[in-house]
């Protein structure tokens, strides 16, 4: 049952939400970033997912599987994958910055609590 | 602010903003993504025509046996392009965030005369729990009486191990395994099953370094992690990716086209522009890890004054 991995994507990325909004440790908030991050990672994977599929490689296919079968849909779905990988790369470097960035704030406020960053308060 | 920030985190009262407003917002979104999701192909739906259609023109348009690189090279280059280029704009803000003060063109001596107030502003020497810290801080950055490299110290030299680098175990581990994984990287982008791997085998370079700057302690490193040497490298690579989708214009008739030779299949040079993709993104991803560890590992202790344990009568 693929739903299994959709519905824990989903709690994942509902984890991360909850998270960011409840939160004041600017870290655990990127920590919640991270979260729903990933939760992208298992929702494109589980969707590239096909039962009794094998890697989408070119090569002599597996036992019990002819190159027509392997054409009609018996591989992993090789865009979802590529676009998984684009996912990893990007969530690398938001991570990055924001860190980056966290490590500034706790220098110019002297916290990491969200609520004492009011530099831009009226 | 009434009680002091370790008590709070000891006691597990970590301080949240309504936790059950967040909740119920979570809740709706998780309430939302499970109906959204359950209309999702499950695994026994067909592929979609666009995966089929990689799947399909991947031998003959690239004659390349692995689809996914063929799509993340090939048939998506544009979109990986925009990615790279992602990538280098986060690379420069890390870099610009990061970047401490430095001599500019035209130094009149503002930095010199900013230290020393600076110093004022600190006052760290005067107490003496500063001072031992400054000197521990010293002693760990190697600054101390230690032998040049790790490599000369006495083997059973007593405790403490210095963050210079770690022991002769760890070392000689680091340098049996260093040759394999860099192996072990070069195989992933030149043949793996077929060209491609440029991403993944960046992330074993930034490996390598990392291994290395662990075991052996950051002075051994440096020539290698220089910012002027990874930036040029870095720039170089973007450069290699620019002019490589750019050639496609002339000699193949648009932007990312395969104006490289096809050669056979399951060869070092199969997959036509592929493998120039791969490799210049290798450059590019890996110096642009590279260049975003070492920038917040060597962020400066750049602290604005503490009002509250700083003494304050002579602050400002």
């Amino acid at each position: 049952m693929i739903l299994v991995n959709y519905v824990v994507a989903a709690v994942v990325f509902s984890l991360g939400v909850y998270t960011i909004l409840t939160r004041r440790n600017l870290l655990k908030i990127v920590m919640g970033l991270s979260l729903m991050e990933s939760a992208g990672y298992v929702l494109l994977i589980s969707m590239a997912y096909r039962r009794g599929s094998t890697a989408p490689v070119l090569l002599k296919p597996p036992p019990g599987e002819t190159e027509r079968s392997l054409a009609r849909g018996n591989v992993a779905d090789p865009v979802l994958q590529n676009i998984a990988l684009t996912a990893v790369v990007i969530g690398v470097a938001v991570t990055a910055v924001l860190l980056t960035t966290v490590v500034r704030v706790a220098q110019h406020y002297r916290s990491l609590d969200a609520d004492d960053v009011r530099g831009l308060r009226g | 602010m009434s009680e002091p920030a370790p008590e709070r985190e000891l006691h597990g009262r970590e301080p949240m903003h309504r936790p059950w407003l967040g909740a119920l917002a979570a809740g709706g979104v998780l309430v939302g993504l499970v109906v959204a999701f359950a209309d999702l192909p499950d695994e026994t739906a067909a592929l979609p025509a666009i995966a089929r259609r990689a799947m399909v023109q991947t031998l003959p348009k690239f004659r390349t046996t692995e689809p996914v690189s063929a799509v993340v090279y090939g048939f998506r280059a544009m979109d990986t392009f925009g990615e790279t280029f992602l990538l280098l704009a986060a690379v420069v803000s890390v870099v610009v965030l990061t970047r401490t003060r430095e001599p500019r063109r035209g130094f009149m001596g503002e930095e010199r005369a900013g230290e020393e107030e600076q110093r004022r502003v600190d006052r760290g020497g005067s107490d003496e729990g500063s001072r031992t810290a400054r000197e521990a801080e010293a002693e760990e950055e190697g600054l101390g009486d230690a032998p040049a490299t790790p490599d000369d110290e006495p083997l059973a030299t007593p405790a403490p191990e210095r963050a210079e680098a770690m022991t002769v175990v760890t070392r000689t581990a680091v340098r049996v395994v260093l040759p394999l994984l860099a192996v072990a990287g070069c195989y992933l982008v030149s043949q793996g099953y077929s060209p491609g791997g440029g991403f993944p085998a960046g992330a074993v370079a930034l490996g390598l370094v990392l291994l290395v700057h662990t075991a052996f302690g950051y002075r051994r490193i440096a020539p290698v992690v220089r910012p002027v040497v990874m930036e040029a490298v870095e720039t170089v690579g973007a450069l290699a990716i620019i002019v490589a989708l750019l050639l496609g214009i002339p000699f193949a008739g648009s932007f990312a086209a395969s104006w490289v030779p096809l050669a056979p299949e399951q060869t070092l040079r199969s997959g036509g522009i592929l493998q120039v993709f791969s490799v210049s993104e290798l450059v590019e991803v890996g110096s642009g890890l590279v260049i975003v560890v070492f920038a917040l590992i060597g962020m400066r202790h750049d602290w604005a004054p503490d009002p509250e344990s700083d003494s304050s009568e002579d602050d400002r």
